[in-house]
């Protein structure tokens, strides 16, 4: 018993030091434009899907306490199988989350929905993450090459892109509508909100432009002989070949309107804020006001080109320009 | 081709390296030593440009590295401590980076990446992706960036530490033949075996300031009784419980 207790109270060290950097989660472009269209549309849900989808976003976050050891020391560590299973029952309750659900579950009678709920709280924070990956995390080895010396920073962001969830969250929006717009049952009137919804699932990725690529990554980005308007260019272009091939069935315009604006919005906090993200979870935005400020010049940029022309494509692309620019000399200037 | 004057940085109150002065000439292989925490890879940083000096200045191929960052990265090929990979992009695929990046033709590079690939033994694991690759292996990609542009100067922090001793033995050879062609290599080690058979330039670190620096002939006495005395001496205390009976 004596060692469980000790890791137990190892972990619950760390769980507080983590909790700083927990607290400071801020959702994501889609969860803050879901808030607050619910917001207004049924304040009373509003705080119950609050607490869901908090707990949803949250729960990826802090994990299970337990994965704050390396697998490798917690399997040398001498531990009877029966402290093992007693370390996996009681580490969970180390998270401030596991509290949280268990409030929920007292407060809220447990229904069929919320035991589905939990269930799917528990895979996604608990059994997910303990499956192995290493095959999956580059199912992308096939990324079609581009021309000039950018090339293989675009396919690397490409991959970074196709390796969370974000994408796979529009194409969940992107294959029904193209289903149905190829069976001739989807309303022209249909495009353009569709365009924003698959916006919001992946524009996060444009606040937090360097947070799949790690130390060594961010380390090599100095030490390559660019002007830093050319790394964030790169960016730029990985993002936007991604806008195109998801928009492409609805409104391609408006879809890429709407990039150029979250990434003329969003290189400041990709390069202020710079923030770790995980593969094979949504990207986590930096604070709800970065949010907010990209997507109310996001939607208005998609409309724009959408009902106005494309001509408006031309602002856009002059303030993403400047954009990639002044915050490729910030990059420069800024200490590793 | 490098030369620090009274280089300096300082993290609030700590001085990791102070007022260093330094000269190493072309074709120099110039080891930087000292203990854990010395400022090696703080001066390696400063260097390379990653980290900006709190005062004095250091020219690397006659570049002030503080305001000309991108020239000096043009000239010099470096192994950063943390290696500086990509885990999406595969072994290979670093290389082509490199070569596209430095602006080198495509055939000479691809010339060259098949044969850095061949001496460093990467050929099998050529498609790898980096985080599916052991350390030795993105060490040795690292050191194969380094060297492909064909740099005046080469910044190495521990390239010999956890390699395999064939490798290590290629990695030694590939360096000396790179200075006796003019190519002046700056390292930092922990192996002072290696460090006695490679360097031609010694310089010892301890607590940001520098104590020791001179040819590596004129080394007053074995280099790990110089590094003992200057840099760090071995505590020597016996562990009592170690030879009691296990508990």
């Amino acid at each position: 018993m004596a060692p469980v207790r000790a890791i137990l109270g190892a972990l619950w060290t760390a769980t507080r030091r983590s909790r700083k950097s927990l607290l400071a989660f801020s959702g994501n472009n889609l969860s803050h434009a879901g808030f607050t269209l619910l917001f207004f549309h049924d304040p009373g849900a509003f705080i119950l899907v609050l607490v869901i989808i908090g707990l949803v976003v949250f729960l990826p976050m802090s994990g299970d306490p337990l994965r704050q050891v390396p697998p490798e020391r917690l399997a040398i560590w001498p531990l009877a199988s029966s402290e093992r299973r007693l370390l996996r029952i009681l580490s969970p309750w180390l998270s401030p989350v596991i509290w949280m659900l268990a409030a929920l579950a007292v407060w809220k009678k447990l229904t069929l929905g919320l035991w589905a709920v939990l269930a799917g709280l528990f895979a996604v924070g608990f059994v997910i993450p303990s499956i192995p990956v290493g095959a999956c995390i580059h199912a992308w080895r096939r990324v079609p090459q581009f021309p000039g010396q950018l090339d293989q920073l675009i396919r690397k962001n490409v991959r970074e892109i196709l390796s969370t969830l974000d994408f796979y969250g529009g194409l969940v929006v992107v294959v029904p509508a193209l289903i149905f717009r190829a069976k001739g049952l989807l309303p022209a009137q249909a495009y353009f909100p569709l365009t924003i919804v698959v916006m919001l699932t992946i524009s996060t990725y444009a606040q937090c432009l360097f947070g799949l690529d790690g130390e060594g990554g961010l380390t090599r980005y100095r030490l390559l002989p660019l002007p830093g308007w050319q790394i964030l260019a790169a960016k730029d272009a990985a993002f936007l070949l991604i806008t195109l091939a998801l928009t492409l069935p609805l409104s391609p315009i408006g879809g890429l309107a709407a990039a150029l604006a979250a990434l003329a919005v969003g290189h400041r906090a990709s390069i202020t804020e710079q923030r770790a993200q995980v593969r094979w979870r949504f990207h986590s935005g930096v604070t709800l006001g970065d949010s907010l400020l990209q997507i109310v010049p996001m939607i208005m940029a998609a409309a724009g080109a959408e009902y106005a022309g494309p001509l408006l494509l031309a602002p856009c692309l002059a303030a993403c320009a400047w954009s990639t620019w002044w915050f490729g000399r910030v990059l420069e200037r800024k200490p590793a | 081709m490098i030369s620090c004057r009274d280089l300096t940085r300082r993290f609030g109150d700590f001085t990791a390296v102070d007022r260093l002065t330094l000269e190493v000439g072309k074709g120099a292989i110039c080891s930087f030593l000292g203990p854990n925490g010395a400022g090696k890879s703080t001066t390696v940083k400063m260097l390379t440009g990653l980290l900006t000096p709190s005062s004095g200045e250091a020219i690397v191929c006659s570049h002030n590295v503080a305001t000309e960052t991108v020239a000096v990265k043009r000239k010099i090929g470096v192994l950063p401590e943390n290696l500086g990979l990509f885990d999406d992009l595969t072994v290979e695929e670093h290389l082509l980076l490199t070569g596209q990046v430095y602006g080198l033709p495509a055939g000479a590079a691809r010339a060259r990446i098949e044969q850095l690939l061949q001496v460093l033994n990467l050929m099998e694991g050529r498609d790898r992706f980096a985080s599916a690759c052991s350390h030795g292996m993105r060490k040795k990609t690292a050191f194969a960036m380094a060297l492909l542009p064909n740099p005046e100067v080469l910044i190495l922090d521990e390239p010999f530490e956890a390699i395999d001793p064939v490798t290590s033995r290629i990695m030694h050879e590939l360096l000396v033949t790179a200075a006796a062609r003019g190519i002046t290599v700056f390292l930092t080690s922990h192996i002072l075996s290696m460090v006695e058979r490679i360097a031609t330039q010694i310089v010892i670190i301890r607590a940001g300031r520098m104590v020791w620096n001179s040819f590596a002939p004129d080394l007053p006495r074995s280099l790990e009784e110089l590094y003992f005395e200057l840099a760090e001496s071995p505590v020597t205390q016996e562990l009592e419980w170690l030879r009691s009976e296990p508990s």
